[in-house]
């Protein structure tokens, strides 16, 4: 205020002080030309006393005109007002050409300053000579001064009046104004329970004695009735915002009640903080519930071991599960936004793309078998994409699940292996059967030959290469024949331990003397199973003598059995430290005639029996191969360890007894 | 809040700063007022003075002959310059005093200064209206119901040009004795308040309406045209024909100098582009030769009229 004041001090001086100084010159010019004017007659007339007479005269007008004088054409001084003769230096101090009306200088006499006036005298454009005027500036500073003064008193008085004034008009504005500004402070702040609004004097309750205690506006001190929905008021029912701000407008509580644009401006504020702070709390509510089923919708994609993700019609990727995660090896919110050209090699990309732009033309899904590199190195993935559509029903981006069918594919193909396994056992049990007679027939009559020629002679050692042979194909068609025949298995309680021991103390001699030691591990408390004990034995033999065909020599059998709970069965594990079985080959170790052994030395139909056997006793059998240290410590001379396990339910009655008696402890 | 106010301090500084911008240093000019010196008005030699007989202000007597004497300085080779005596009597006291070399003067004032200071007519104007006469004219205002003729003047307000002035006294005064009115018949007589322009301010106080008629010579109506409705004022009558204005030289003025400016003015020829530039500002239409002679019917009014030819 003061500095506005001080400016407008400078301006209204310095207009001023250029109005004093327009209105002197104005005055002085005026004086000058009426004086030229009135010299005209004289100085045509040369007459000198008129001419003084009228400079005399000019000079008594005013005090602040110090001097008056005329000079001639020449510029010679005619008549003058000075005292003490003509001062030389005025003559040329102010010189004015003819075709001028006036010429104006400012002269500093060294105790003085004045403002010096010439008039030319002009008459048919012949100069007749020059008229001066001389006035002081020291009566114009003084008016100046007074006027300073005055001007200062003046804009002192006004700009305290004014801000006395304004400070009893603006403070109750200012002070509402501050709270509206604090409130909008606490808002900004996230404090939404703001009251802005000074409380009225009279409420709509009181003004329409309604007596409605239900009504939103009743007793309600913080939000006026008219920025309420829902309020009970007798001649309003229904409409909008704007019909019911119309209707209030018309309302005697409106009316009574609305204050200036400040109370109203403070009261929709407060209105605004509520349906804010409202539509806040319902917007969290919905963000909850969102996250929570965004969640949810992420736990399930998640747990499914299938891989989906969704992309939209640029093939961007939108969304991915946990299992595609895995599979391309980055993190989702790594894959968002990104494009199969930057996740996999080019022509994979763009044959995927393909398939995608298909899919967003046509409309129709696309489903597909194919290998996927990732992670765990490739793998088969039944793949099906299915176009995705928008709320137009405009394809708007795909959504592609891929399920890793590798694990589906091999019981595939042991299943066909298993039917064609069947087909060669059929056709085996029936050349076995035809071929087992002219073999006995061949056995028979070589070892009556044997009777009759000299055991020394060469018929005598030809004959028995001919018996060992035809023995050897006697077993191989006996194999053949057990592993064909569905031979009716005479199932009863079986102690697995006990049908072990039978076996492996048969084999054990044999094992010694290649210095294979035989280990025995049993559980002592295995529950018995229901098998053939016959059978049994013969698959445990089988593995027995598998071991010790991959030890050859120096090594350690180990057989051991243990119940596992969980599963309700009896595990039989036979392991070895012979050479191992590499693991490309595992997959057919059960296959019939598949063998590693040397030509002679085995049918390659040990393990299909077994495998037969364990399955018709309801069982699993596995290979384990190399072992891990602990089971095989010969590992570092190379030998890598091999461990089979027969897995075999426990009899239906037993299990049921013990549940009976579990539920007898635990009654008990 | 905080923000308007820090608006409102720059807005000032920028005022400020503008301000300090606008106020300007008025040049001074030093002057030492001690030197002083007294005024002598230095007097011209060898100059032939020339006069128009105060009949209307300085600066139209200016006006009306500054090219004439151009011309004549120009065509005589003498130094003349124009005087302005303020009334007609300093006029014709100048005459006898030698201060006026050259008059140009009504003919009742050449009576007079030919009487009384030797003065001799040598040259004479010819009128716009192509006479070497000239003649007066009574006006009153065109609204004057009560003045229809010249009788009606009889007990009227009278303003004159002055007690000498030919045409603008001597001439209407004739008349009106003429039709039987004497001075005395009016309620008043007066003349105009000197010096110089007597002839407007006769036609200026009838059209005000401060006197009844006036009287005036022939041809300032057109003078003041410009100053006043011409046509609200009546010319009433005129008088009768009487020779022209004339100059005059002084006595004893050398007879080569008058004779050179003689022959100068009847060079003046109308019909010349740049001679009628001159006539036209100088009120007539050329100039002729004249003598004494040519003023004697002025002299038989003067004798009439009764009037101190001294």
């Amino acid at each position: 205020m003061l500095l506005m004041g001080v400016v407008i001090l400078i301006v209204v001086t310095e207009i001023m002080k250029d109005a004093l100084l327009e209105e002197s010159r104005n005055r002085a010019v005026s004086i000058g030309i009426s004086l030229a004017a009135r010299a005209e007659e004289p100085i045509l007339a040369m007459d000198l006393l008129r001419m003084k007479t009228l400079v005399d005269e000019t000079v008594q007008m005013s005090d602040d005109i110090l001097y008056s004088f005329i000079l001639d054409e020449k510029g010679e001084p005619l008549v003058h007002t000075f005292k003490w003769g003509f001062p030389v230096d005025l003559k040329k101090a102010n010189q004015v050409p003819d075709n001028v009306k006036s010429s104006i200088r400012f002269l500093d006499t060294g105790n003085r300053y004045i403002d010096d006036y010439a008039f030319p005298i002009v008459i048919e454009e012949r100069r007749f000579g020059t008229v001066r005027l001389g006035l002081l500036r020291t009566k114009m500073d003084m008016a100046m001064s007074r006027l300073f003064r005055s001007t200062v008193l003046s804009i002192g008085f006004v700009i305290l009046l004014a801000t006395l004034v304004g400070t009893g008009l603006a403070l109750p504005v200012t002070k509402r104004i501050r709270i509206l500004h604090e409130s909008s402070n606490q808002v900004i702040r996230g404090n939404l329970d703001v009251h802005t609004a000074s409380p009225l004097k009279h409420n709509c309750w009181e003004i329409t004695a309604c007596g409605e205690r239900s009504c939103p506006a009743y007793e309600n001190f913080d939000i006026r009735c008219w920025h309420l929905e829902g309020t009970h008021c007798p001649d309003f029912k229904n409409g909008n915002s704007i019909e019911k701000m119309a209707f209030c407008q018309q309302c005697q509580v409106y009316r009574k009640c609305s204050g200036d644009e400040i109370q109203s401006l403070a009261e929709r504020f407060d209105s605004m903080a509520l349906s804010l702070k409202r539509h806040i709390s319902e917007l969290r509510e919905t963000q909850n519930t969102l996250r929570e089923q965004r969640q949810r919708l992420k736990t399930v994609l998640d747990a499914t071991p299938d891989f989906v993700f969704l992309q939209d019609s640029q093939s961007k990727y939108l969304a991915a599960n946990k299992a595609y995660c895995e599979l391309v090896g980055k993190k989702e919110e790594e894959i968002i936004g990104l494009t199969d050209f930057d996740l996999f090699p080019r022509h994979w990309a763009e044959r995927f793309r393909e398939e995608d732009q298909k899919i967003l033309e046509t409309g129709n899904p696309h489903v597909r078998e194919g290998k996927v590199k990732g992670g765990n190195g490739s793998r088969l993935y039944h793949i099906v994409k299915t176009p995705v559509y928008d709320a137009n029903g405009r394809v708007a981006g795909l959504h592609c699940s891929g399920r890793d069918i590798n694990e589906f594919k091999q019981v595939q193909d042991r299943a066909t292996q298993a039917q064609k396994m069947e087909a060669i056992g059929q056709l085996t049990a029936g050349v076995a059967h035809e071929i087992n007679t002219p073999l006995g027939i061949i056995l028979g009559y070589a070892q009556l030959q044997l009777e009759d020629v000299d055991a020394e002679s060469q018929i005598h050692e030809d004959l028995k290469t001919i018996e060992k042979h035809a023995k050897i194909c006697r077993k191989i068609v006996s194999d053949l024949l057990r592993f064909s025949r569905h031979t009716e298995s005479t199932m009863g309680p079986l102690d697995i331990n006990e049908a072990i021991e039978d076996v492996l103390s048969v084999a054990e001699h044999t094992f010694n003397l290649e210095r294979v030691s035989l280990a025995r591990r049993y559980d002592p408390d295995l529950p018995p199973i229901e098998g053939d004990k016959e059978k049994i034995k013969q698959a445990v033999i089988n593995l027995a003598n598998n071991a010790f065909d991959a030890i050859g020599t120096d090594g350690v059998i180990t057989v051991s059995t243990h119940y596992d709970h969980i599963r309700n069965e009896v595990v039989i594990r036979v392991t070895d430290n012979g050479a191992g079985i590499p693991p490309e080959t595992q997959g057919r170790i059960f296959d019939p005639f598949f063998t590693t052994k040397p030509v002679g030395k085995g049918t390659g139909l040990g393990l299909s029996v077994t495998f037969g056997i364990v399955e018709e006793h309801g069982g699993k059998i596995a290979v384990e191969s190399p072992l891990n240290r602990e089971e095989n410590p010969g590992k570092h001379q190379g030998r890598q360890g091999t461990a089979f396990v027969i897995r075999l339910p426990v009899s239906k009655e037993t299990d049921e007894e013990e549940t009976i008696n579990g539920k007898n402890t635990g009654s008990g | 809040m905080k923000r308007i106010g820090k608006l409102q301090n720059g807005l000032t500084i920028c005022l400020l700063i503008l301000l300090s911008g606008c106020t300007q240093e008025e040049p001074v000019q030093k002057v030492d007022l001690t030197k002083r010196e007294e005024v002598r008005i230095k007097e011209e030699k060898n100059v032939i003075t020339y006069a128009y007989l105060p009949q209307y202000s300085h600066r139209l007597a200016y006006q009306r002959h500054f090219m004439l004497l151009d011309f004549l300085r120009k065509e005589t080779g003498l130094n003349i310059k124009q005087i302005f005596p303020d009334t007609f009597d300093e006029h014709m006291k100048m005459v006898g005093q030698g201060k006026i070399d050259i008059s140009y003067t009504n003919p009742f004032n050449y009576t007079k200064i030919a009487r009384r200071h030797g003065a001799k007519a040598f040259a004479r104007t010819i009128e716009i209206y192509g006479r070497e006469k000239f003649r007066g004219q009574i006006i009153c205002r065109a609204d004057n119901r009560a003045i229809q003729s010249i009788e009606d003047c009889r007990g009227k307000r009278w303003i004159a040009v002055d007690s000498t002035s030919a045409g603008g006294y001597l001439y209407c005064l004739g008349l009106f004795m003429s039709h039987g009115i004497r001075k005395e018949d009016f309620s008043e007589v007066a003349f105009a308040p000197g010096p110089g322009g007597k002839q407007e301010k006769v036609v200026l106080a009838v059209y005000t309406g401060k006197y009844d008629v006036g009287s005036i010579r022939e041809g300032t109506l057109s003078v003041v045209s410009d100053k006043i409705d011409v046509t609200k004022i009546k010319i009433l009558t005129h008088t009768p024909w009487y020779p022209g204005w004339l100059f005059a030289a002084r006595a004893n003025l050398d007879d080569d100098i008058v004779e050179s400016i003689r022959r100068a003015f009847i060079k003046l020829d109308d019909t010349r582009p740049e001679h009628h530039r001159i006539l036209k500002q100088a009120g007539f239409t050329g100039i002729i030769s004249s003598t004494d002679r040519d003023y004697d019917p002025v002299r038989t009014l003067v004798l009439q009229l009764g009037i101190d030819r001294d």
